[in-house]
């Protein structure tokens, strides 16, 4: 045989492999995303002093005095150490509330999609309300009302988040419940939930891991800014928007200090949504070409 | 039509409804004794149930629920416990820079977005398509609360061309109120503009794939024209869905700057009353806005279908 002739057909790799190193908001996505984890990590091991433990005698130290690479704040607590912590923070609060969503936004959107009209008419309708109330409003309320700290902002998130999830899973799971090979599956005998978790969740499972990223990063914004207005995390707990607040507020937006919590949020919030559009891209280009 | 309307008018109220249970269980059933927290931990049990008791907050939950909403309904939204003032004064008088801040960081966040969202859809591929992609992409990333820090940090503490903080009431000066206003506006609306502009460009993008604009090239118009003249058009229909839902967004991020420019609006009052535990205060604030929320949404979607006949068909 003369392969020669062949070549123009062989070179259709399949499209996810070719994509995949062409995909500059992927690589700049994970690398971004992966510093930060490790960073958050490695604050479990190491921090070059206690973040919260005040040293008035070194306050206010500039950005490369000995022993503090970034300097320290009004109280003499070293702001690498601070930003390490607050890292952790971020990620603990962004992927829980984005995880809790999902599990719950998984299993109403699957019970809306393949339960029957009255089940997908109540779902549906109420996620609609609750998208239609505003969030941040809201946590104020909760915060207030349960007392604010890391877990009662995973809740928050969780209930601003869970509707969308709902929405999303479940218009990937009715496209997916109308393919010739579930009819097969159920004249095969097999029954809902089956079909659900063995032939449904496979095939959404791509929409399911960008739209985690992407909630992921909404979460560390949110996080932020309920810290911000002190009703997010608090000492002990350190978190990105609460240093930001403590600058403003005790040095003035002329420190450094009121800049670097800044850039970790930016960069962080933009390595997660690179990643979750690079993901977006490989796991389903249908929705990516339709965004353009 | 007229199906479309009643179906959305009944999603309104329903709306409405859960919404106010929801408020209500959240307030009262977490905030504790409120008489206590009102009076303070001096106060003996005689005066804090005489207090419950002129309230009627020692009446069954669902009474007190019922009194609140046909209170509200008849336009009473209630009175502080400290200080006796009326809700609505309260909150008419916090509207005055909460309304013109929000209006406005809107306003500039589609005057950007529309040009620049259009412009980045035709050079989809182009080196400064991707660095207007880029752009917004940073701009999604920031906290509005950091991008109100920046601009303070630059023009009002490096150029002192305008004030970092606080604010000076409409009827004292209204150079000095707008003053106040420039630097919250700009943060708000910057940030809204970087979500918009994706918007923009997406919806831009789905417009230039569609038959119509074929037809309108193949019958001489250049590309600029007939996306003025058909394009824009048919964009606007997913732009009016997309204002009503950065509604609730726009309101979050009015909540944070007001607190980053110390100005006493709409949610630094809800703050304040929240720690105070002025339940009804809050309750009927925080319902105010739920109510202005969904009623956007409402007019959102009848907007929809008096301007797209195939949505009242198919809903």
């Amino acid at each position: 045989m003369n392969n020669s002739a062949i070549p123009a057909v062989q070179a259709a790799d399949p499209p996810t492999r070719r994509r995949l190193p062409r995909n500059a908001s992927l690589i700049i996505g994970l690398v971004l995303t992966g510093i930060f984890l490790l960073v958050a990590l490695a604050s479990f091991f190491y921090l070059p002093s206690n973040p919260n433990v005040p040293d008035i005698r070194h306050r206010l130290l500039p950005a490369g005095a000995p022993g503090h690479w970034l300097g320290t704040d009004v109280l003499g607590r070293d702001i690498v150490a601070q930003l390490m912590v607050g890292a952790r923070t971020s990620i603990l609060v962004g992927a829980g509330g984005a995880t809790l969503s999902l599990l719950f936004g998984t299993i109403t959107g699957l019970a809306a999609a393949a339960a029957g009209k009255l089940t997908d008419e109540t779902i549906s309708r109420g996620a609609d309300i609750m998208l239609s109330i505003p969030g941040m409003v809201t946590a104020l309320v909760l915060a207030a009302t349960l007392g604010s700290g890391a877990l009662t902002t995973i809740l928050a998130l969780t209930a601003f988040f869970t509707p969308s999830f709902t929405r999303v899973i479940r218009s990937a799971a009715m496209g997916v419940l109308q393919e010739d090979f579930i009819t097969a599956a159920r004249l095969y005998g097999r029954g809902r939930i089956f079909v659900l978790a063995r032939h449904v969740l496979p095939n959404i499972a791509g929409v399911m891991i960008v739209q985690f990223t992407l909630y992921f990063a909404a979460g560390i914004l949110t996080e932020a800014g309920l810290s911000y207005l002190g009703v997010g995390v608090h000492r002990p707990s350190i978190s990105w928007g609460m240093m930001l607040n403590e600058a403003q507020q005790q040095v003035g937006v002329s420190s450094p200090l009121a800049i670097w919590p800044g850039f970790a949020i930016v960069l962080l919030v933009l390595g997660l949504n690179l990643l979750g559009d690079g993901l977006r891209d490989v796991l389903d280009p249908k929705l990516s070409r339709r965004r353009g | 039509m007229t199906i479309y309307v009643l179906r959305k008018l009944a999603f309104f109220v329903g709306a409405v409804f859960v919404a106010s249970v929801a408020i209500f269980l959240l307030i009262r059933g977490a905030g504790g004794n409120v008489a206590a927290v009102v009076l303070g931990k001096s106060a003996t049990p005689e005066a804090i149930n005489a207090l419950a008791h002129v309230y009627g907050l020692d009446r069954p939950l669902p009474v007190q629920y019922a009194d609140w909403i046909s209170n509200m309904l008849r336009g009473d939204f209630g009175r502080s416990f400290r200080t006796n003032e009326s809700v609505a004064d309260l909150v008419t008088a916090r509207l005055s820079i909460s309304i013109p801040l929000s209006l406005s960081g809107l306003i500039l966040g589609l005057l950007i977005a529309i040009p620049v969202g259009t412009y980045a859809a035709r050079n989809v591929g182009t080196p400064s398509g991707a660095v207007l992609a880029l752009v917004s992409q940073v701009g999604v990333a920031v906290p509005v609360f950091w991008a109100g820090i920046l601009l303070s940090l630059l023009f009002g503490v490096r150029l002192g061309w305008l004030p970092t903080g606080g604010w000076t009431p409409w009827s004292q000066s209204v150079t000095e109120a707008l003053r106040s206003l420039v630097l919250p506006v700009l943060s708000l609306g910057l940030i809204m503009a970087a979500t918009l502009i994706r918007y923009v460009r997406s919806a831009v993008l789905d417009v230039m794939n569609q038959d119509y604009l074929r037809t309108a090239l193949a019958v001489g118009m250049t590309r600029t024209q007939a996306l003025l003249h058909v394009g824009l058009r048919n964009a606007a229909l997913p732009l009016v869905t997309i204002i009503g839902l950065q509604i609730a967004e726009l309101i979050g991020g009015t909540v944070i700057i007001e607190t980053v420019f110390s100005l006493p609006g709409l949610s630094r009052m809800i703050l304040a009353n929240v720690a105070a535990r002025e339940v009804i205060v809050v309750q009927s604030t925080v319902m105010i806005i739920i109510v202005f929320v969904i009623t956007v949404n409402l007019l959102v979607d009848l907007l929809y279908g008096v301007l797209d006949p195939r949505v009242r068909a198919t809903r």
